[in-house]
């Protein structure tokens, strides 16, 4: 299948709007010409995800079992409790997969395992999941080794061309605000201002890990400094102090926001939860490897004698809690910032492994809760 | 990859969810409730199954209306903000954390109604077909299949009307209800492909909320 006009520029738009949701219709497809014995691969709807998935299968006879999964990316939609336990069944059940191989087995995108469980799949459904690359272009590779995943593929990149992506996501929708806010009064603005945002965006990510600590303050400074130039640049007259102004917010808003949310690399600072710590009951591990087989960022290390996990690589955590999540023994948990432990379940519940709502949630959480209100 | 903004959207959903419902249908969703239990809660005491309870808005309602409801939803934020809702009456009602897809494992025949409130439009096509075919079953012959939801308006005008503000409309439906939806095309023959006999279809908000109610032949 050669890449076609429609394909390129929903590509386009859809890496630019990333943050949008943009759904494809949920089901069964196919690539190549499966059959009864064919691999099953469940995926969410997000229509990009889809499309590269079949790009990725090319040259494999294989199964896409499409769930619904809000219309949001794998990562993002298993975090946010779109695409969990229930919405794997509900695709494997009902779209039509079962008449069609003989096998129950299916494998899942590894970045799903922060939302669903995969031996509450099968207790529900009867079909075994195991969780593969992360990336979808893995997979061939992951086929051709008999379902074996290597280091590499455990582990999300974040090269060049993820940083362009994420600079694209970030650009499209400030340089548009901004151009769009400068049109009215300052319409010779418009341009300059776009491509000043675009050219940010993309020095940002791609000189992310560059950009020294603390970047919260550097960046807030910068976002003040810029403000004041668009306030003063903007000249006398409301209209064009009321331009300046908005600029100057939107630039504000995109040099504070906490960009380690979406990169790979770097659990961020902005939020309490995001100081979350992860930690191992040794007593509990058994050694069955759940947690290091989902972990994007290979922060745990296998140990025999006895047989268990020990975290190596805390730094790299970027508290996605896929371990804690697939942990059979509740063995994995987090800490929060006072040491307060927040159950495994709670995280299993409520999703959204790298935010709050969870403490809320937890016993613990709403004391916290409600002392920092009483204070 | 992981976006922050958009977890933060996602997150707060759960809280924006009815006051955001309530601003896109216009305050037209509970009339479409209120329609809904009426038809569901015709003989007081009915066993009534809801499918995708949400927030719990039209379960208060059905149990307000004597009904004893059974009723599931596949998040257990959800369930917790609809127990709450509920407050006492909260214990005279059965609560599942379940998808819709499993309603298969319940027993044949075994509720007088089954009511499913923006439910479907949340589903793919097949799964929708599924859940219809399901519900037809547990539901005992003679009993009633009650659907309000999301639909596609008909006629030329409308339709044109709707498409135009689809993109928008689907846009404030995400920030404002962390929602992503399709409305059907035409619920009343999904119903009928499942094997249901369509009684009656009531419209609200030009054409795009409907209210669908079917009998499971005897
Ligand atoms: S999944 Fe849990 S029990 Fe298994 S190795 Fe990891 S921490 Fe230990
Ligand atoms: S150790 Fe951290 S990065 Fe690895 S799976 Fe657990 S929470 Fe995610």
């Amino acid at each position: 299948m050669s890449l076609r006009w429609s394909d390129l520029w929903r590509d386009v738009a859809q890496t630019a709007l990333r943050l949008v949701p943009w759904p494809t219709e949920p089901g069964l497809r196919s690539v190549g010409d499966p059959g009864p014995e064919s691999p099953v691969v469940v995926t969410g709807n997000y229509d990009l995800t889809v499309r590269r998935l079949v790009r990725a299968l090319r040259g494999v006879d294989a199964w896409i079992v499409v769930a619904a999964s809000g219309g949001i990316n794998v990562w993002c939609a298993a975090s946010g409790g779109h695409l969990t336990t229930h919405q794997v069944v509900a695709a494997l059940k009902t779209c039509g997969v079962e008449e069609r191989v003989r096998h129950r087995r299916a494998v899942l995108p590894q970045l799903a395992a922060t939302g669903v469980i995969g031996r509450d799949v099968s207790r529900r459904c009867g079909w075994k999941v195991r969780f593969g690359p992360a990336r979808a272009d893995d997979l061939p590779e992951y086929f051709a080794n008999r379902d074996q995943k290597t280091d590499a593929m455990r582990r999300v990149r974040f090269g060049v061309v993820e940083r362009l992506e994420m600079a694209c996501t970030w650009a499209a929708p400030t340089a548009f605000l901004l151009a769009a806010a400068a049109a009215p009064f300052r319409p010779g603005w418009s341009i300059p201002l776009a491509g000043g945002a675009t050219a940010l965006s993309v020095a940002l990510f791609l000189g992310y890990d560059r950009i020294p600590a603390p970047r919260r303050t550097l960046f807030a400074a910068g976002a003040a400094i810029l403000a004041a130039v668009c306030v003063t640049l903007a000249g006398g007259g409301a209209p064009a102090l009321a331009t300046g102004v908005a600029a100057g917010l939107v630039l504000a808003a995109v040099l504070t926001y906490d960009y380690s949310g979406t990169t790979p690399i770097e659990g961020g600072s902005h939020f309490e939860e995001r100081r979350w710590r992860i930690v191992l009951d040794p007593e509990r591990c058994d050694g069955v490897f759940s947690c290091w087989e989902v972990c994007p960022e290979a922060c745990f290390e296998k140990r025999q004698d006895p047989r268990r996990v020990e975290i190596a690589y805390h730094e790299r955590c970027v508290r996605c809690g896929a371990c804690v999540v697939q942990c059979p023994k509740d063995a994995l948990s987090f800490n929060d910032a006072d040491g307060r432990r927040i159950e495994p379940d709670v995280i299993r519940r409520f999703k959204l492994n790298l935010l709050g709502k969870r403490v809320v949630a937890s016993p613990q959480g709403k004391q916290g809760q409600e002392e920092a209100g009483t204070r | 990859m992981s976006s922050l903004a958009l977890m933060r959207w996602l997150e707060s959903a759960p809280d924006r969810y009815d006051a955001g419902m309530r601003l896109l249908t216009l305050g037209r969703l509970s009339r479409v409730h209120r329609a809904a239990a009426e038809a569901a809660c015709a003989e007081p005491g009915a066993r009534v199954l809801e499918i995708g309870c949400g927030t719990g808005a039209l379960t208060e309602r059905l149990v307000r209306a004597g009904a004893r409801v059974t009723a599931l939803d596949h998040s257990a934020e959800m369930l917790e903000r609809a127990r709450t809702r509920l407050g006492e009456r909260a214990a005279g009602v059965e609560w599942l954390e379940r998808s819709a897809s499993e309603i298969d494992a319940l027993p044949d025949a075994s509720y007088d109604v089954a009511v499913a409130s923006l439910c479907l439009s949340d589903m793919g096509a097949s799964e929708r077909a599924f859940v219809l075919r399901a519900l037809a079953a547990v539901v005992r012959p003679g009993g009633a299949v009650v659907i309000a939801d999301e639909v596609v308006p008909n006629g030329g005008l409308r339709r044109a009307v709707h498409a135009l503000v689809r993109v928008p409309q689907a846009a404030l439906g995400w920030l404002l209800a962390g929602a992503v939806s399709s409305p059907l095309r035409d619920p009343a023959a999904e119903l009928r492909q499942a094997g249901l006999r369509v009684q009656s279809e009531r419209r609200w908000l030009g054409g795009t909320l409907a209210l669908v109610v079917a009998e499971v032949p005897a």
